[in-house]
């Protein structure tokens, strides 16, 4: 922080200098309202210096002003503006209507509203505020900006986050939200260029997102692009450049105490140490330094806006590079989108937007995280004669057998995605008010994967001799049509608007995959399979296919605009569900909103400029569900094919392994949320708060069956649990503009959200997963009733047993000194499986933010920093072991290592059976905060920027994630799992890190 | 708004909405309707004799998967005797101890992957059985399919029912809800289910097959477990029939015992049933056997992960100049007959040689010695078994003259070593034929419930933990008993 503070004074020092040298020149200019219309009348004066004059019949104006002065337009019933002359001559200017404030619109599902007529908690966040981040993913920048939304990032180059709004609102399948961009609906918007965003609406309560019916259960993201302007050409450059560097680095015991932490290992398993002399391994290698790097991103947007009466465009070209922080992993993007709208009659409106995106990533295996953080130190990256250092060397057994720096070697993985994307829409008004729009959107892609396993001999158990080529692809064809009819009406005191509509989806990919052995490489021109040695090309395909039809309608009334009502209905019928399913699930909603700011009792009073107070109601369905989840299907896994015959042939083997219940219902959500909004004091401060509830129905997800019914799925897909969230969020934003210029905001917000299971059909049996390598083999999540959704679950550690006859008077008989003591919950004298239990939370409870901007003549400043708190993180890499792995620093400071060296820390023999076991050891804070974003710019003054036949120049220096504070003994803190029911299991995370890039914005 | 224009706005959003519906309900139902892409409804299945093939090739299969031939199975079937222990790394996989010293308890894992992988055995043999029968196709390949799922069945439940004593008795596919939860069946129910199964599918199967049939279960086999299954239960006249009626099939020893267990001794004439295992190129999930790499010599390319190694105790336990032991045991340093030599230095001083595969024919991305198959039932062990009910009929000569031929073979080109046992004695002849038993099927997953078969549980393995009353089975999955909802009890003192 004092670093900045510094910066900033300085900042100001440069300003006060330049104000000095002032000189008087004639201003002239028009003034007109926000559509154009000249306002006669106005009166403009120069801020803080003598010299007034108004606006004559046709809104021209001419005055004597300061170069560097400022001009102030003021006119009843328009906000007062404010505009800085910096040496121009002309100044055209439009006022914005005073009560604009309350005329401020938010896009909503099929339409857009006034803010003040919403009766559910919708918020939205500005294109420029997402831009302004350097996130390559415009879902990453609403990371701390909105109360309830929980962001996850993903470090991985060109990585998805994944974003949670009021808690987890689904288990099973497709816990995405759903992005609708333009009116074509997506899973994520990783493909789209930040920079071409106008503003996204975050739907949060049922009330808002029940007209999405169907795929509303995780939430609703509207996304609109930007649109082109009439009359005026804009072309607009942005660029930045920057490094990324791995933040908060977990230290690893060096080579010396490796070796050391290692011959205890042996010793306490009864066998001779293994290294004679650690001392003489020193440092060792670091890993971490070997592998990864100081990593640099790039990221051009070229756009040109423009117009003219009759048509619109925007076109924009945008390119990202992105280098991972792992040696020669990186990740680009080619954008360009093009939107063209139409104004064909006064009546009749049409237009389209289209994105065509390409991008490719050079890959590195998933599980070089897990290398890095195990591999001796005692193994060099390289040996004097440049071959690999191999960890065979060194006796280290088969669990440490790799260099890292070799898997990179040898791994040769490249992905592509070719993908156009975009929707068509025209609109008539049938009669005045009554609109007809019919929109047809599509999504096209082409991903190409391809996995070449070269011939290579790097270390002992680190080579291979037959050459593989895999190649993959995925086609995916999707698209959605939709119909509606808007009919907006005011008589009198009745504002009313109705919408109906109608829309049909379809979705479908088909995924090849093909292999074969023996394919040389000289070059990537090798790379076809008719090359690979016969009999060895395998291939294999799926697909996937579902559709959708629905059906909707909306009314939208108020009284006096003071009295708010919104009512809609959805009815969705989903592939998904047939053969047995419900086909159809309904999706009411109802609002219900009092602005008492417009009631005759508060017309006297001067603190609230806008006091709301609103209440909603409604159901949204969640249908990412296993398709047909009622159809018992075949098994034909390769598994299942016979052998046979002296030559020992393979035979198609088939049969039934599942079972299904023969109905499934849509899984629902009911959500109630109160909240108020206030703007006070001039409009300076605005809060806005919120409470709700919902509660999921009917959770579709698989829960565990009898082993003794023989399947070999690890449960049975059904209508299976409820829960709730339930919690309030808080937003508090405070913007003014001091007397000497200073403009500023400052917004807070924090969202609380508490999970809960409230039924599940198995009773009180736990549904236990986290059944994966990562955590030993051993399950490290649970659900059941009572507790929140995938709680840690696990023994409890009383302590560290220090010596054997503390282990004989225990419960754990075949315990040895070092191990962890755990509490017998059900005290039967005896330590087993029984005895586990709740361990933590991987569901956040705060989420919050603080957001910050400044704005001093041509400095910019904006600082914001975001958290989460009262949250678990379960640190799997600690005990993820199966021989000689490495420790962190910390477990080797703190390990036991004989009677009395802690009461805490087990000792190397952490990988065992019995301390590996899912505890509460590995369980740690997950809370954190963090300075999120810190950007400095400069606007040059438009006589430098004309001089260079620009009208605006500014450059900018940021910083993302700057400053991480937390207590968690992994890399970060920010952990999503591979599902809801593994999130916050952390092993093989790909680490945190810290991007500083220096940008240009420039438009002519 | 007047009253016409009302009128008229309310005719055009009829028009409307009423074009709206008819465009899209015209399509609704067919648009919805969407079966699954890429799969098989059940429904369309066991139509023809191509379903009925397939289906009963996915019972064989599924006796190779992990929990069949794997850590489960060693865990519950190899590791508690006194012939193998973990091996591996000290710190790796250290719950095999708790079978090893008898403290795992029902929430062990091993348990569950064990009971859960027999059940898939059950349940594919279940739709065979339940579902063929009304299938159009040649009768008597019908009936001989019928024949072989009963044997992986009555196999499945024999392996079931002598870790956990009785069992759920699943002899049909259940048909709905109702019948998913059921009690656990007597031991000697279940004993009753599977000699059924195996009577009948001896009356049933060819003697043997040719050609691409080669590897399905014989009449020798369905007999061989059968006679097995009545020695576990005492049964020595059954024992003694079912033993000589394979005795007159024409099996015989292969000359080499430890060329018996190497690739080109698979389905030998020693064979009477192995399970079917290959490295299929070009087909990992069929090649997808681990039973040999779990075991295969641990630090050496192509070898294995080093688990269920031979103790010491096994090592001392052969008499002098037994070919059989230099067979059974890899020892750290050696050279094996198939030219591999092993590291002077490891984790362990000795592994399994009966699973291993020489690390040559080791292939990238497949398992190693995914090609091993799993000797279930050797024509010595008949001869044995044939031997131990003849003496506990009282006809010692026709023990005596069984447990040679055994022995002979073992002797190899040493006629000094292995005397011929000659006592008749019973109660020394039983403890010859049990001590052959031990040296001939080491580490084959028999000595542990051999032991307690002979009710020398607490005698051998008491040392180790071993409790009588309690150990002669192991507890019931506790999450079984969890979803049965108390339905499934407990073995005793658990």
């Amino acid at each position: 922080m004092k670093k900045f503070t510094i910066i900033l004074l300085l900042a100001f020092v440069v300003v006060f200098t330049t104000n000095s040298i002032a000189q008087q020149i004639a201003v002239k200019g028009r003034v007109s309202d926000n559509k154009g219309i000249s306002l006669p009348g106005v009166s403009i004066r120069i801020k803080n210096g003598q010299g007034a004059t108004q606006a004559d019949q046709n809104g021209n104006y001419s005055i004597n002003a300061p170069s560097n002065g400022t001009l102030v337009f003021s006119f009843i019933g328009f906000q007062v503006l404010e505009v800085p002359v910096n040496g121009r001559t002309q100044i055209n200017v439009q006022l914005q209507d005073a009560t604009q404030e309350l005329q401020q619109v938010v896009v909503v599902g099929y339409g857009t509203q006034r803010k003040v007529d919403v009766t559910g908690s919708v918020a939205q966040v500005k294109g420029g505020d997402i831009s302004k981040q350097v996130s390559t993913d415009a879902a990453s920048s609403l990371q701390g900006k909105v109360a309830g939304v929980q962001i996850t990032n993903s470090g991985s180059p060109g990585g998805t986050p994944k974003v949670v709004i009021r808690g987890v609102g689904t288990i099973y399948g497709n816990t995405n939200l759903l992005y609708v961009v333009d009116g074509m609906w997506y899973d994520n918007i990783s493909f789209l260029n930040p920079s071409d965003i106008e503003s996204m609406s975050i739907l949060k309560d049922a009330s808002a997102q029940s007209i999405y019916g169907i795929r509303a259960a995780n939430g609703v993201i509207l996304v609109t692009t930007k649109k082109g302007s009439k009359n005026r050409t804009v072309i607009d450059y942005t660029g930045t450049a920057g490094l990324q560097s791995l933040s908060n680095e977990v230290e690893m015991a060096n080579g010396n105490e490796y070796a050391t932490i290692i011959n205890e290992l042996y010793t306490s398993n009864g066998k001779a140490a293994l290294f004679n002399n650690p001392q003489s391994f020193g440092a060792g290698t670091n890993w971490y330094d070997a592998a990864l790097r100081t990593a640099f991103i790039t990221n051009h947007q070229l756009s040109i806006n423009g117009g003219g009466e009759k048509s619109t465009y925007n076109f924009s070209l945008g390119y990202l590079n992105q280098e991972g922080l792992v040696k020669g992993n990186n990740y680009r993007r080619y954008t360009a989108r093009f939107n063209n709208d139409y104004t064909l009659s006064d009546k009749f409106k049409a237009g389209f937007n289209i994105t065509g995106v390409y991008n490719d990533s050079t890959d590195v295996p998933g599980g070089i995280w897990h290398e890095l953080y195990s591999s001796a130190p005692v193994v060099p990256v390289y040996n004097p004669d440049g071959s690999y250092g191999d960890p065979y060397a060194f006796s280290l057994g088969s669990a440490v057998q790799f260099n890292p720096m070799a898997t990179l070697a040898a791994y040769n993985v490249k992905g592509k995605r070719y993908r156009a994307t975009g929707n068509a829409y025209a609109s008539y008004e049938i009669l005045k008010g009554l609109t007809f729009k019919t929109s047809f959107g599509g999504d096209f892609g082409e991903m190409e994967y391809r996995n070449y396993v070269g011939a290579y001999n790097y270390t002992q158990a680190q080579k291979n001799t037959t050459t593989k080529l895999t190649m993959g692809r995925v086609n995916t064809r999707n698209w959605i049509i939709e119909n509606t009819l808007t009919y907006d009406k005011k008589l009198n005191d009745h504002n009313v608007t109705l919408l109906v509509g109608q829309s049909a989806q379809r979705y479908k990919s088909y995924t090849s995959r093909a292999s074969g052995e023996g394919v040389p490489y000289d070059s990537e021109d090798d790379l076809y399979l008719k090359l690979a040695t016969t009999g060895t090309v395998l291939y294999t395909d799926g697909g996937s296919l579902s559709t959708t039809a629905s059906y909707f309608g909306r009314a939208n009334y108020n009284y006096k605009n003071t009295y708010l009502l919104n009512a809609s209905l959805r009815a969705d019928g989903f592939s998904q569900f047939y053969g047995g399913g419900n086909l159809w699930g309904y999706f009411p909603s109802v609002g219900l909103g009092w602005v008492v700011t417009n009631e005759p009792f508060m017309k006297n009073q001067h603190l609230f400029n806008n006091l709301k107070l609103r209440g909603s109601w409604g159901k949204v369905g969640n249908a990412g569900v296993p398709i047909n989840p009622t159809i018992v299907t075949v098994n034909n896994a390769a598994s299942l094919n016979a052998i046979f015959g002296a030559n020992q042939n393979a035979y198609t083997g088939a049969s039934i392994s599942s079972i299904a219940y023969p109905t499934i219902n849509w899984e629902r959500i009911a959500g109630t949320n109160v909240g108020f909004e206030a703007a006070l004091l001039n409009n300076k401060l605005s809060i806005e708060g919120d409470y709700y509830n919902k509660i999921t129905e009917d959770a579709i997800f698989a829960i565990p069956v009898l082993r003794s019914l023989g399947l070999t799925s690890s449960g049975v897909v059904s209508n299976q649990a409820s829960f709730r969230n339930r919690g309030a969020e808080l937003s508090v934003n405070w913007r003014n503009t001091t007397e000497n210029g200073l403009t500023y905001s400052v917004g807070a917000n924090v969202g609380m959200n508490v999970n809960k299971v409230t039924k599940v059909t198995s009773g009180s049996n736990p549904i236990l997963t986290g059944a994966t390598g990562i955590t030993n083999g051993a399950v490290v999540t649970r659900t059941v009733q009572g507790r929140p959704i995938a709680e840690f679950y696990g023994y409890e550690v009383a302590g560290i047993f220090q010596n054997t006859s503390e282990v004989a008077s225990s419960a754990q008989p075949t315990a040895a000194p070092g191990d962890f003591r755990y509490v017998d919950q059900n005290s039967d004298g005896l330590i087993d499986g029984r005895d586990r239990t709740s361990i933590g939370n991987p569901n956040p409870k705060y989420n919050y933010g603080i957001n910050t901007n400044f704005g001093y003549k041509n400095f910019d400043l904006s600082l914001d920093f975001q958290g989460v708190a009262d949250v678990d993180v379960y640190n799997a890499n600690i005990a993820y072991r199966f021989g000689n792995e490495n420790f962190t620093k910390d477990f080797y400071n703190n390990r036991w290592h004989g009677e009395g060296t802690s009461t805490t820390y087990p000792s190397a023999n952490v990988g065992s059976t019995t301390n590996s076991a899912p505890s509460s050891f590995y369980v740690e804070s997950g809370a954190y905060f963090r300075v999120r974003n810190v950007q400095l710019g400069y606007t040059f003054p438009k006589s430098i920027a004309s001089r260079l036949k620009m009208s605006r120049l500014r450059v900018y220096a940021n910083a993302q994630n700057p400053i991480n504070i937390f207590g968690y003994k992994g890399f970060s803190p920010e952990v999503s799992g591979a599902s809801v029911l593994t999130s916050g299991v952390d092993a093989n995370v790909y680490p945190l890190y810290s991007t500083y890039n220096f940008g240009l914005n420039v438009t002519f | 708004m007047t009253l016409h224009q009302s009128k008229y706005l309310m005719k055009t959003v009829k028009v409307a909405v009423v074009t709206l519906v008819v465009t899209f309900s015209s399509c609704k139902n067919d648009f919805l309707d969407i079966d699954p892409q890429g799969e098989q409804a059940a429904a369309a299945f066991w139509t023809s004799e191509a379903d009925a093939t397939k289906a009963v090739n996915a019972a064989y299969a599924s006796l190779r998967s992990w929990g069949n031939t794997a850590f489960p199975a060693l865990a519950v079937e190899s590791i508690p005797g006194d012939d193998a222990e973990k091996g591996s790394s000290p710190t790796d996989a250290t719950y095999f101890n708790d079978y090893d010293n008898f403290t795992a308890t029902s929430t062990q894992g091993q348990l569950g992957g064990f009971w859960e992988a027999q059940y898939q055995n059950i349940n594919y043999a279940n739709q065979v059985l339940d579902n063929i029968p009304s299938i159009t196709m040649s009768e008597s390949l019908k009936s001989r399919y019928l024949a072989e799922v009963k044997f992986i069945r009555a196999y499945s439940y024999f392996r079931l029912v002598r870790a956990f004593g009785g069992v759920p008795l699943r002899l049909k596919v259940p048909k709905d809800a109702t019948e998913y939860n059921i009690p656990r069946a007597s031991a000697a129910e279940v004993y009753a289910a599977i000699e059924k199964d195996l009577t009948e599918a001896a009356a049933a199967l060819p003697p043997s097959y040719s050609g691409e049939d080669v590897g399905r279960v014989t009449k020798g086999a369905a007999l061989a477990l059968h006679a097995k299954v009545a020695m576990y239960q005492q049964k020595w006249s059954d024992v003694l029939s079912y033993t000589n009626q394979v005795m007159g099939m024409g099996y015989s020893l292969v000359s080499d015992f430890e060329k018996e267990f190497r690739l080109e001794n698979e389905n030998s004439t020693e064979s009477i049933f192995e399970i079917q295992s290959a490295l299929v190129v070009g087909n990992a999930p069929a090649s997808n056997s681990q039973y040999s790499q779990v075991q295969g010599v641990r630090g050496v390319t192509g070898g294995g992960w080093g688990f269920n190694v031979p103790t010491q105790e096994l090592a001392n336990a052969f008499e002098p100049g037994d070919t059989r032991k230099d067979a059974t045991i890899i020892f750290r340093g050696e050279t094996t007959p198939s030219g591999d030599a092993i590291p002077a230095t490891g984790d362990n001083p000795m592994y399994n040689q009966k699973s291993y595969v020489p690390f040559r024919l080791y292939v990238t991305g497949y398992n190693e010695g995914a090609q091993q198959n799993i000797r279930v039932l050797r024509y010595s062990e008949v001869l044995l078994m044939n031997a131990e009910a003849a003496n506990e009929l009282n006809n010692p000569v026709q023990a005596i003259a069984s447990l040679e031929i055994v022995r002979a073979r073992a002797r190899g080109s040493n006629p000094l070593a292995l005397p011929k046992v000659t006592t008749t004695d019973k109660a020394a002849l039983r403890t010859a034929i049990w001590n052959e038993r031990r040296y001939e099927l080491a580490m084959e997953g028999d000595r542990y419930f051999d032991v307690i078969r002979q009710g020398r549980g607490a005698q051998v393995f008491g040392a180790k933990g071993w409790k009588a009353g309690k150990n002669e089975v192991w507890p019931i999955p506790q999450t079984e008993i969890d979803l049965s909802g108390g339905l499934l009890t407990q073995n005793p003192n658990y």
